[in-house]
């Protein structure tokens, strides 16, 4: 059994943050889950693709974040309960739909979870979602700790069936990929079906509609706020006896302020907002009103400070307030509890850290980015690319693996802005260049958002050459299935979309498939695509490494080993193509046999026919 | 309170790593947090867990704070030595996975003596594992990761029990469950034979 799927009320289990998530969401009876996969957010969707079926639930891998939301809509407007979940920058691709939602409101209960990434551990930007919240007139929760999710998603749930809005749960990183204890309660199964009673004047937003129904929202988000200045989760903690020192914090920067402040030895009150809009203002304002100085200690984007020292300021009160405008604590990257505890030191006046200075890493240690993996097609493909295009081309590239291409030695990356971004930069960049135009694509990012610009090209006419990079999964989040996929998540068969069948469909006259473990043909059809007036396509196909089937070896299609004595010391091997099982030190480049995926690409790559098939 | 700051590459098991220490703690009754790595950064890059084990709130490790520090990876040891202080213990993997920067620019790739003589001043001492053999040995050449968690637990620098390890084993890796407990026990004497 899945470990989500605990039955004995009171167990303790060890659950990372996105797994407490989709564990109090089977406890509030979601009857729905939908999500396009992100780090930080893809293990909620993974969690509850496992248990799908046993649960009771319907769960899908959506094309993108907008239907993601469409569904959940839907399906909730209804009358049941759904999850929709996302990293950040997904909720600014389903905004459309969740901004309007919000004055439509919801029948069953709707959480939607942003999981924002300060510091961009895996992402393209550090945006602040708590603006959504504030943008939309959408209650939010920020939960900093497993047990927090597991609880207040539950919590979500109730609330937005209350208050019939939408909610939003904000994690970040250090929240969602946080794994820590969790006691559980009971599953809920929540209704299979419901009967969607027609409504338009509420759901149907014409003007006339919207214009109405904003009203209702204003008039919720008040009913949202005294929940707030009722709710469990915004809680006054006291560090040592208390006093007239005052921190107001939420999510992860909740937990340093915590652990910095005791180790700080300080007299303060911590005001930690759990339910952190609409805020509770009356709460905030006998805080304000309680402490000389308040310290507001809130990574990214000072929305908790802003509407701290508007507050003084409307109702008077004389309170130090301490935050970003003063340069006491940063507005770019995740805190640690070091930063934190600088920032405190500052703001109480605290003198400042004394203790010696740990070692330094040696300056000359090797660094080690994320690279693309032994036998990975992407590396195959942008080796071909590079030997078709001699690097002379302007790179498109885009969301996934592939856009580790940007390393040397492809250098397969010049622009890149977000998922879907391939396509339609490049039709801008050929306009206004006389160089050559690759894009780049994924298959999961060509059904997310590549389509629209490819049907933009075809229509207008901008020649450029378009790759999907077909790895037959969504790699880089977890290898879920996506549209072209055969099999859902649960194992079940759908229908796979053809990328052949929607280029084709799209307009477009030159197309070709090609196998990226044969350079040769990859090259020739990059070669020639580069002739054609217009939009061409090729379908670069072959199944992620990670993910193909390997003999009882460990290959895909043969172990290679380098033969030192033909070996002539070029090291094209490694300057021109990259593998991770292919090493040179000292002067000799070799094959690591327990890395090497069996992929045959070094082979055709090595000049002088060193590298050779594994007996 | 005992903080651990693994670190390793990216497809090494690290996080599995970190999720037995966190079961661990839990079959003991302690209070426990771990933060990971995922998405991008797994691609073969440096990865960073931490466990935290006690009355934490907060998941990261300040510099100079790390207990023990316990690496997948030689190289990546030095990585880590910013959290290291005269009480911190390193224990080490000598497997090596030569980074694509020693290719390229030709870099070099360091011993562990070099690894050693670092530590040397600024921790407790440094135990070097030659984890990959002992996985080897147990039958599961993939589980280095479990012989380091062995070692970890062998150390006795945890608070944590063998027994409650074995659980945590038991927990997290159902397959080939014999062989990776012999590995476990592999490390386990490999850290308690460690002169410190």
């Amino acid at each position: 059994m899945d470990k989500i799927l605990e039955t004995k009320p009171g167990t303790k289990i060890l659950l990372l943050g996105n797994e407490a998530i989709a564990r109090g969401a089977l406890e509030a009876g979601v009857s729905v889950a939908t999500t396009y996969p992100g780090t930080p957010a893809s293990e909620i969707g993974d969690s509850l693709a496992r248990v799908a079926r046993d649960a009771g639930i319907y769960f899908e891998y959506s094309a993108n974040e907008m239907v993601a939301v469409e569904v959940a809509i839907g399906a909730a407007a209804s009358g049941v309960r759904a999850l929709v979940s996302m990293k950040h920058v997904g909720v600014n691709v389903a905004a459309d739909a969740l901004l309007t939602f919000a004055y439509t409101g919801t029948r069953g209960g709707f959480v939607l979870v942003t999981a924002d990434d300060p510091s961009c551990h895996s992402s393209q930007n550090e945006q602040d979602n708590r603006y959504y919240a504030l943008l939309g007139g959408i209650p939010m929760l920020e939960p900093a700790n497993p047990q927090e999710c597991y609880e207040m998603t539950k919590k979500a749930f109730e609330i937005s069936e209350k208050l019939e809005l939408p909610v939003i749960l904000r994690t970040t990183t250090r929240v969602a990929h946080v794994r820590g204890p969790v006691t559980v309660g009971t599953i809920v199964q929540g209704p299979k079906k419901k009967e969607f009673v027609k409504d338009p004047k509420r759901f149907v937003t014409v003007p006339a509609v919207a214009r109405v129904r904003h009203l209702v929202l204003l008039d919720r988000l008040r009913a949202a706020e005294q929940l707030a200045e009722e709710s469990e989760f915004n809680v006054i903690k006291r560090i040592g006896n208390g006093g007239r020192q005052g921190i107001i914090t939420s999510s992860a920067a909740a937990n340093y302020a915590y652990d910095a402040s005791r180790a700080l030895n300080l007299q303060a009150d911590l005001l930690k907002l759990g339910f952190s809009y609409p805020m509770p203002t009356e709460k905030m304002l006998e805080f304000l009103k309680t402490h000389d100085t308040v310290a507001v200690v809130e990574e990214l984007e000072p929305v908790l400070e802003t509407a701290v020292r508007s507050l003084a300021q409307h109702h008077g009160i004389a309170v130090k307030i301490i935050g970003k405008a003063d340069g006491m604590f940063p507005r770019a990257y995740e805190f640690d509890q070091e930063i934190v505890a600088a920032g405190l030191s500052k703001a109480f006046g605290l003198p400042g850290a004394t203790g010696t200075k740990p070692p330094e890493v040696p300056a000359d240690l090797p660094v080690r980015p994320p690279v693309l993996c032994a036998g990975c097609p992407h590396s195959a493909t942008y080796f071909a690319v590079n030997k078709a295009t001699n690097k002379k081309a302007i790179f498109a590239s885009d969301i996934g693996c592939y856009t580790l291409g940007v390393a040397p030695p492809y250098s397969a990356a010049d622009i890149l802005v977000c998922m879907g971004s391939s396509v339609g930069l490049a039709g801008g960049l050929a306009k206004v260049n006389d160089l050559p135009v690759i894009a780049f694509i994924g298959d999961s990012t060509f059904f997310h958002a590549g389509v629209p610009g490819l049907i933009n090209a075809v229509h207008h006419g901008h020649k450029f050459l378009l790759m999907i990079l077909d790895n037959r999964t969504t790699a880089m989040t977890g290898h879920q299935p996506h549209p072209g996929s055969a099999k859902d998540p649960t194992g079940a068969t759908v229908s796979p979309v053809s990328i052949e069948e929607v280029v084709g469909g799209c307009g477009v006259k030159w197309l070709k498939v090609v196998d990226p473990y044969d350079i040769k043909t990859t090259t020739e059809a990059v070669e020639e695509a580069l002739t054609h007036e217009g939009v061409s396509v090729i379908i670069a196909r072959r199944e992620c490494a990670l993910i193909a089937p390997r003999d009882e070896k460990g290959a895909i299609l043969k172990k290679h080993y380098i033969d030192q004595e033909d070996c002539k010391k070029c090291r094209t091997c490694v300057t021109k193509f990259q593998c991770p099982a292919i090493s040179s030190m000292d002067k000799v480049q070799t094959i690591d046999d327990v890395l090497c995926a069996g992929c045959g690409v070094c082979a055709q790559v090595c000049p002088y026919k060193a590298i050779k098939e594994a007996k | 309170m005992v903080d651990i700051y693994l670190v390793g590459v990216g497809g090494q098991g690290i996080i599995t790593a970190s999720k037995l220490i966190g079961d661990a703690a839990i079959v003991a009754g302690k209070e426990v947090i771990l933060s990971e790595t995922h998405g991008m950064a797994q691609r073969g890059g440096s990865v960073v867990c931490t466990a935290r084990i006690g009355d934490f709130a907060s998941p990261l490790i300040p510099d100079g704070k790390a207990d023990v520090i316990l690496s997948l990876e030689l190289l990546e040891t030095l990585r880590a030595i910013p959290k290291c202080s005269k009480r911190t213990l390193a224990i080490a993997s000598t497997e090596k996975m030569v980074p694509l920067s020693v290719s390229t620019q030709k870099l070099r790739y360091p011993t562990v003596e070099e690894v050693r003589a670092r530590f040397e001043g600024v921790s407790k001492g440094l135990i070097v594992v030659d984890a990959r053999k002992l996985a080897e040995e147990a039958g599961v050449p993939m589980s280095s990761n479990v012989v380091m968690v062995g070692a970890l637990a062998g150390s006795g620098t945890t608070g944590l029990e063998r027994k409650h390890f074995e659980k945590a084993v038991e927990m997290n890796i159902p397959r080939r469950l014999t062989e990776n407990l012999v590995a476990f026990a592999k490390g386990f004497d490999a850290g308690k034979g460690a002169v410190r």
